[in-house]
């Protein structure tokens, strides 16, 4: 299939959205959307739902936590460039705007066949439309010795939250002249560079408050998203500070130990004085719940991100499997109106528009040093695929590269805003 | 229909000028680039822009893009379009838009409050 023409697809979709929909809508009532998740997927996709239907779809968000501190930035709160209640948000004005239907729960379970979504508290939610955004789950196993335990001393700090403030928190105490190891992430998990600007602002950090520190990256992977650009940086700005280990230096990691804070590969055991330890990754159990994974993640069709499992259901950002597109906030965000429009559409017979998706990653290396990788993507028949990308350029001038971090924050104040305002 | 010339218009453009405002003084307006507008089609292709650019209009990082004359914004969107504007994040937004789609979003963003 290629790319539809605008009108082809509305088309095909408004054909599609009378069969099927119609028909499991009780006469005169109200559809009911309830959206699992209120992060960069979720938050957007009720926001675009309750918006842009006025009234004619109910809208309910489950999410557990009252605030949502972003993952994205979070790296930016370790090198001391924002504050951390400058990354957390909170969801009265999705109802207070939107009337957006907000309940802090937790999802535990789908009913797909009466269409029902329950939750801890034990109510239970009826959908015409289910939305699950659940973002990750670690899988602490993909690293022995790694565990839920063990991530007070050795924080992986994926999901945001407290953890980036115990990892903060490790960095500024760390000995003087001690050695902080990261242990990368195995492919695929969210924000494929997000370890890499992690351990620059950690970097940034040391060369503050601890010049003499040193960094070691044990990576699973051969090649990381970036590398070119991050590694000229370090060597600029951090010059012999940070080392990066691949896997056929490293030959593999053996184990972790918390209490030791030992790191053992086939070469050699790492005596860490701080750790940062993030695991392999895979769909929030939310997800595995209403049955719609397949291994770890959830496939989708790529034209309206409905789950190949299940028609009523949506699965958006980390959780779904979105390739071409990589896990980030950005593609969550934009994943999000996709569905919206076609949710709305298949609920009450609104145009659908064909579908349009985009990611930008920003990472900091510096200050004033901002790198960025971008594309646009279409659906395909098999999956989202790439028109059109864009990376930064090594040896770009320090204007440019300062134009690049403050676009970041623009971006960043414009992606809260269209999922919180 | 022939393209107004827009290379020469940024070179005078003046330090901290927006180009919507240096734009409509130096060029001439595609006239019927607009008649191909549809403002709800404008609406949905919002969406892609203001996961960076503020609806409201506020300007925190990046330029503000609503309340612009909707000429001088289409004009903007072909100079990207035409990489004779040099941003590689706008080049590649307007790369995939077709002259219905950026008419359709000049309307849309023209009628939405510009910044305080
Ligand atoms: C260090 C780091 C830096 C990053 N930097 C960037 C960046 O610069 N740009 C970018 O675009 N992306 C970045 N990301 C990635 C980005 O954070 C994620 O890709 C994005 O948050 C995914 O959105 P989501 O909706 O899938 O999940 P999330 O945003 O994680 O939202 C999931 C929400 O669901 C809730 N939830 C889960 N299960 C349940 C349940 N059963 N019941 C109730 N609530 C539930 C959770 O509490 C959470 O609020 C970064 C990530 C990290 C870790
Ligand atoms: C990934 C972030 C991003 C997205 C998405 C984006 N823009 Fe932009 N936009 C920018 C940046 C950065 C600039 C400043 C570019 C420069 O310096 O030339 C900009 C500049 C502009 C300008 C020029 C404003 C002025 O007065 O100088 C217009 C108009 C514009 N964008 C329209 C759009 C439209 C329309 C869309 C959606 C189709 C869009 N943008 C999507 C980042 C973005």
């Amino acid at each position: 299939m290629s790319q539809f023409s605008r009108r082809q697809f509305t088309g095909l979709l408004a054909g599609a959205a009378g069969a099927l929909a119609m028909p499991s809508l009780a006469f005169g009532a109200v559809p009911r959307v309830v959206v699992v998740g209120g992060g960069a997927g979720g938050a957007t996709a009720a926001r675009y739902i309750a918006k842009d239907s006025k009234g004619a779809i109910n809208v309910t968000l489950v999410e557990a936590s009252k605030q949502y501190y972003t993952c994205f930035f979070s790296n930016l709160y370790l090198g001391g460039f924002r504050d951390y209640g400058s990354i957390g948000h909170g969801y009265d004005n999705l109802s207070n705007n939107h009337g957006v239907n907000v309940v802090h729960d937790w999802a535990a379970s789908v009913d797909g066949s009466r269409k029902v979504l329950k939750l801890a508290s034990g109510a239970e939610l009826p959908y015409d439309r289910l939305v699950l955004s659940p973002g990750i789950d670690l899988n602490y196993e993909s690293v022995p010795g790694y565990s839920a335990e063990a991530q007070t001393r050795m924080p992986h700090a994926w999901k945001s939250g407290t953890q980036v403030k115990v990892l903060r928190d490790q960095v500024m105490n760390m000995k003087q002249g001690g050695t902080f190891v990261m242990v990368a992430p195995p492919n695929p998990y969210r924000c494929p560079p997000g370890p890499y600007e992690r351990v620059s602002m950690i970097a940034h950090t040391f060369s503050q408050v601890n010049p003499t520190a040193k960094i070691i990256i044990l990576d699973p992977k051969e090649k990381f998203s970036k590398q070119g650009l991050f590694m000229a940086g370090w060597e600029k700005h951090y010059p012999g500070m940070i080392e990066w280990i691949d896997p056929a230096t490293h030959g593999g990691i053996l184990n972790v130990n918390a209490e030791t804070m030992e790191i053992e590969t086939d070469i050699d055991t790492f005596k860490a004085d701080a750790a940062c330890v993030i695991p392999g990754q895979r769909a929030g159990s939310i997800a595995m719940a209403a049955g719609v994974n397949d291994g770890s993640w959830c496939p989708i069709m790529p034209a309206t991100m409905a789950s190949k499992a299940d028609p009523n259901i949506y699965v958006l950002g980390d959780a779904s499997v979105a390739a071409s597109m990589p896990k980030s906030g950005f593609s969550a965000n934009s994943q999000a109106k996709v569905a919206a429009n076609a949710i709305r559409g298949e609920l009450t017979g609104s145009r659908v528009y064909e579908p349009r998706f985009a990611n930008t990653c920003w990472s900091l290396i510096a200050t004033n040093d901002g790198v960025k990788v971008g594309a646009n993507y279409k659906a395909g028949a098999e999956k989202i695929d790439v028109v059109d990308k864009f990376v930064s350029q090594g040896g770009e001038s320090d204007a440019v590269r300062k134009e690049t971090y403050e676009e970041s924050i623009g971006w960043y104040n414009g992606i809260t805003a269209d999922m919180f305002s | 229909m022939t393209r107004a010339k827009k290379a020469p218009t940024l070179g005078v453009l003046a330090m901290g000028m927006t180009l919507a405002t240096a734009l409509p003084s130096v060029v001439q307006a595609d006239d019927d680039i607009l008649a191909k507008a549809d403002f709800g089609y404008g609406e949905y292709l919002s969406g892609e822009c203001v996961t960076c650019h503020q609806q409201n209009g506020s300007n925190q990082g990046l330029p503000s893009i609503t309340g612009l004359d909707a000429e001088s914004f289409a004009q903007i969107m072909l100079a990207y379009r035409n990489k004779e504007l040099d941003n590689n994040v706008m080049q590649n937004v307007a790369s995939r838009l077709d002259d219905e789609q950026i008419a359709s979003l000049a309307v849309y963003f023209a009628s939405l409050p510009p910044e305080e």
